[in-house]
């Protein structure tokens, strides 16, 4: 791929030089446009989708890379074979066909603010009003010394951006020796599903518990907490027999007692020298502060940014995000350019396919408004992940968000499922979580 | 004599539930449900322990009954059914048949599924005889009118001999009151699950109706009697005439 | 106002009692400083959307539809959640985050969706 001058270039390079219009397009009508979406995941796919509902006249086209979407959340359970690959694709036949949006699989590659104009890796160029962004996340290997994408590609799979690394963990997991370890390595924050590494760990242990029940999963982390942290927990604790750490036991119900014998799950957390050092992917190994904790399975889930287009259009701060103006989430980079979704920098908000999925409507409505010279509506934002610590017990994280003072706002008090919640109350949530993986990928793509 | 040993196992394994978290979730067996035999289910229903109305009235509450069912068994919304005042058998049947994997019409049933996983007989008895004892739930406003009305009370208290359609009201009571053993009380029940089981009879989904009763009858009536037909109980008080 | 003004959307017949509404509303927030600007009934009822159905309309599943549903309905569901009359797994905590004014705000955008 190009370097970002060179990208930048590589769109002006293509435009003659006329003059600016005051619409990129030369569309007159009031409120009528042409909005164009880059990256076909959960922010993209909402933000066309409710483009279209808020305008129907607007023309809308969405550029992703690939034909089919491979969805992120749920694809933990391919691990398990609780699903296959295949069940995480996603089609955008309905997105297509019920709401008029005009599909370019194709890559960005060239990006001209000035002119408003994008091109792709197919030799389009494409001049938009407005441009909404939602490119992801990309995963730091080189972050963790030792570690790449080639290792991630052979030996210590990150499965985070879903794929053949996931197919490769399920492989790797089901071949496992009797008795083996499966490390997962945890991410430092911020980063994609907070709840996510710790509910993969959940699922697997659940799992070989049943195929190898001698084997034992470790979490290596770099953090002391994690979103549903008490929670899961707990859940851990009841299904597995996890001790809980003594900080966290004071809060935790009266019959909650550490057996003290070893548990089949074990978190290291950085103030028990969990910070992973290095990676010694060729004997699966991982360095830390209490030594070298060895894998039979190595499951890396590397430090991530912002997706590597967002660097490209020149997006992306110090920290390796994307600032936005809070209220619309346009970028604070380039005029008529928003960001929404895992790259964007959204303060309360956890990066999370429901967060995407809010931001992408907050953002739609704006853009709608600013096109028809309107001022952006108050915005609202909500978030709720269910996580499992089996697959009969569910947990979540539920927000409700709002701007004050010009940041982004947690608004509605308790998050969590309390401690104290009963068998039945823990059960429908796991059924709710599995409704919810497909209520969910129908608002987003359907 | 597999249908008996398939009980007999349920059963079993009933009584071995577990009350720990780590029970497995009995909707992963992708079991067809059941239609119940006429005799067995006469003898289910004789076994039917007696109920605590205490005890049922705190099930109610901690197995979250009430979050769905209503504070006082009526439906808080039209998405939910009423159970106050429902026949004691009929309640108690309807947890045995969830239980079971017997009845499943669409994944709405999973949330039911999970709810009375690790219930005992003597619980469904005890919220049963609970729900038996609440006064059923109010009467909807009348909604139907002229030539639908008559044809509707035609069909509920005639029936309709060319389509060998038995009165309805013969079976579930003249004030939709409910009848004897399983047969339900229909009155004042929510016009969406009124109608949507009625459907799911009608479409095969739901079998619980032992020697296809139910089904039968509804596979002969039209969408739109059963559109009314749910409008129409609803409007009924439940009260005896 | 900037961007407002030079809008065809000005010279529009809708324009004037718009902007009558708008004088209102503004003054309204004005003599009731402790409520904060409040979202449309529709941006709120999106944020549903991913368990409830886009516009509220869902088919049998284990989520139940919201579109339809008779304000009154509606109304008393929220706030018996929010109120923790009626327990929930999870629609308590999401109430709490809604006032009665956007709650009937919410209320009225579900009745009206057909
Ligand atoms: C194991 C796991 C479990 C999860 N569970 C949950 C959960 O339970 N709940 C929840 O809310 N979230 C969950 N998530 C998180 C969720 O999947 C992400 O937050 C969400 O997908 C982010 O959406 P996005 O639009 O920002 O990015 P993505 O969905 O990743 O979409 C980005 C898209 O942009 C495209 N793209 C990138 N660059 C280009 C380019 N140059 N040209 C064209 N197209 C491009 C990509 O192909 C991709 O389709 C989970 C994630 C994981 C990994
Ligand atoms: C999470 C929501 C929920 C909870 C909690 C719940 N139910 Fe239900 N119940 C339902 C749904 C949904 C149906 C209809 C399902 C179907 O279509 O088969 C139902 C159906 C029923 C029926 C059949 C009603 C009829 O008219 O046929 C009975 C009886 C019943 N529930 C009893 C109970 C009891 C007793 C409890 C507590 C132990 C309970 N329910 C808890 C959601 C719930
Ligand atoms: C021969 C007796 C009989 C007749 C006639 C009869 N029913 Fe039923 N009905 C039953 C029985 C028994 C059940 C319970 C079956 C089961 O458990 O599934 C039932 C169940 C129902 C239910 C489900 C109730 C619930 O809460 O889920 C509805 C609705 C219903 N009947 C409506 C009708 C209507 C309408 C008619 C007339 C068209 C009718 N029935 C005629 C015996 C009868
Ligand atoms: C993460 C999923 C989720 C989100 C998001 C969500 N709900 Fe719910 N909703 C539920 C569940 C689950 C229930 C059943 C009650 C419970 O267990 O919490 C429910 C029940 C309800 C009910 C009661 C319906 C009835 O017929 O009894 C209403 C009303 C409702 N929700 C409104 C809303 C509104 C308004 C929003 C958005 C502001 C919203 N919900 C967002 C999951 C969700």
């Amino acid at each position: 791929m190009l370097k970002r001058r060179e990208f930048l270039q590589a769109g002006a390079a293509l435009f003659c030089a006329a003059a600016l219009p005051a619409r990129a397009t030369g569309a007159t009508q009031a409120g009528a446009g042409h909005v164009v979406v880059i990256g076909g995941g959960v922010g993209g796919a909402t933000a066309a989708k409710y483009l279209k509902l808020a305008n129907p006249a607007l023309r809308v086209t969405l550029i992703e890379a690939n034909r089919t979407y491979i969805r992120p959340y749920g694809s933990s359970e391919v691990l398990t074979g609780h699903v296959g690959m295949d069940d995480l694709n996603v089609s955008y036949d309905a997105l297509r066909s019920r709401y008029g949006i005009e599909f370019l699989f194709d890559r960005v590659v060239g990006f001209d603010p000035a002119r408003r104009r994008v091109r792709t890796a197919g030799k389009r160029d494409i001049a938009y009003d407005k441009l909404i962004v939602s490119p992801g996340i990309s995963l730091q290997y080189q972050a963790i010394p030792g570690y790449s994408e080639a290792a991630a590609a052979s030996r210590a799979p990150s499965g985070w951006i879903p794929g053949p690394q996931t197919a490769l963990l399920a492989r790797q997991l089901q071949a496992m020796r009797p008795g083996g370890r499966f490390v997962i390595v945890a991410p430092p924050s911020p980063y994609r599903c907070p709840p996510g590494p710790y509910e993969r760990a959940a699922l697997v242990t659940e799992w070989l518990a049943r195929h190898n029940p001698t084997a034992k999963v470790i979490i290596v982390d770099p953090k002391d907490s994690f979103v549903t942290d008490a929670g899961m927990q707990l859940g851990w604790h009841r299904l597995y027999g996890y001790n809980i750490p003594a900080d966290y036991l004071k809060d935790m119900p009266a019959d909650v007692v550490n057996s003290g014998r070893p548990a089949p799950i074990e978190w290291l957390r950085a103030k028990d020298g969990g910070t992973p050092r290095g990676i010694d992917s060729a004997a699966l190994r991982v360095a830390t502060d209490a030594g070298w904790i060895k894998a039979d399975v190595l499951n890396v889930i590397p430090p991530m940014r912002a997706g590597k287009l967002a660097f490209d259009m020149g997006l992306t701060d110090a920290g390796g995000w994307c600032p936005v103006e809070r209220r619309t989430f346009e970028s604070t980079a380039h005029e008529h350019v928003f960001v929404i979704g895992d790259a964007s920098i959204a303060d309360a908000m956890p990066k999370s396919g429901f967060s995407a999925n809010t931001q992408a409507k907050v953002t739609a409505q704006a853009v709608v408004n600013q096109l028809a010279g309107r001022e952006p509506g108050e915005p609202i934002w909500e978030n709720t992940c269910y996580a499992l610590a089996g697959s009969d017990y569910g947990l979540f994280v539920a927000d409700v968000f709002r701007l004050k003072d010009g940041k982004i706002a947690q608004i509605s008090g308790q998050r969590y499922l309390p401690l104290d919640a009963s068998k039945t109350r823990i059960r429908l949530a796991a059924r709710y979580q599995q409704a919810w993986l497909k209520t969910f990928t129908e608002d987003c793509f359907a | 004599m597999r249908r008996v040993r398939l009980l007999v196992l349920g059963m079993l394994s009933l009584s071995l539930a577990a009350p720990g978290y780590a029970s497995r979730p009995a909707t992963d067996s992708a079991a067809t449900p059941r239609s119940p035999v006429a005799a067995e289910l006469r003898a289910t229903l004789a076994a039917q322990p007696r109920g605590d109305l205490q005890r049922g009235k705190a099930l109610h509450q901690s197995l979250m009954c009430a979050a769905c069912h209503g504070e006082t068994g009526v439906a808080p919304t039209g998405n939910w059914s009423s159970l106050a005042g429902q026949r004691a058998a009929y309640t108690y049947k309807s947890l045995l048949d969830y239980q079971r994997g017997d009845r499943h019409e669409d994944d709405r049933a999973n949330l039911m599924a999970v709810v009375v996983r690790d219930m005992t007989r003597q619980d469904m008895a005890d919220v049963a005889d609970y729900y038996a004892s609440l006064p059923p739930p109010p009467a909807a406003a009348p909604k139907l009118t002229g030539e639908t009305r008559r044809h509707i009370e035609q069909l509920v208290r005639r029936g309709d001999p060319a389509r060998l359609l038995t009165p309805c009201a013969s079976c579930h009571g003249a004030s939709g009151q409910g009848g004897n053993n399983e047969t339900p009380a229909l009155a004042g029940q929510s016009v969406g699950s009124l109608a949507q089981t009625l459907h799911d009879y009608r479409s095969g989904r739901r079998v619980t109706d032992a020697n296809q009763g139910m089904r039968q009858f509804a596979q002969r009536l039209t969408p739109d009697e059963i559109e009314a037909l749910a409008k129409y109980y609803a409007s009924l008080s439940g009260k005896r005439r | 106002m900037g961007p407002l003004m030079k809008s065809p959307f000005t010279r529009s017949p809708l324009f004037k009692p718009l902007l009558l509404a708008a004088a209102i509303a503004v003054l309204t927030a004005w003599l009731t400083p402790a409520q904060a600007a409040q979202p449309t009934g529709a941006a709120m009822a999106h944020t549903c959307a991913g368990c409830h159905g886009t516009q509220g309309k869902l088919g049998r599943v284990e989520f139940v539809p919201l579109a339809g549903m008779a304000e009154t309905e509606f109304k008393r569901a929220m706030l018996d959640f929010r109120a923790g009359k009626r327990a929930s797994t999870l629609m308590g905590h999401v109430a709490n985050g809604f006032s009665d004014s956007e709650i009937d705000a919410m209320a009225r955008y579900f009745a009206s969706v057909k």
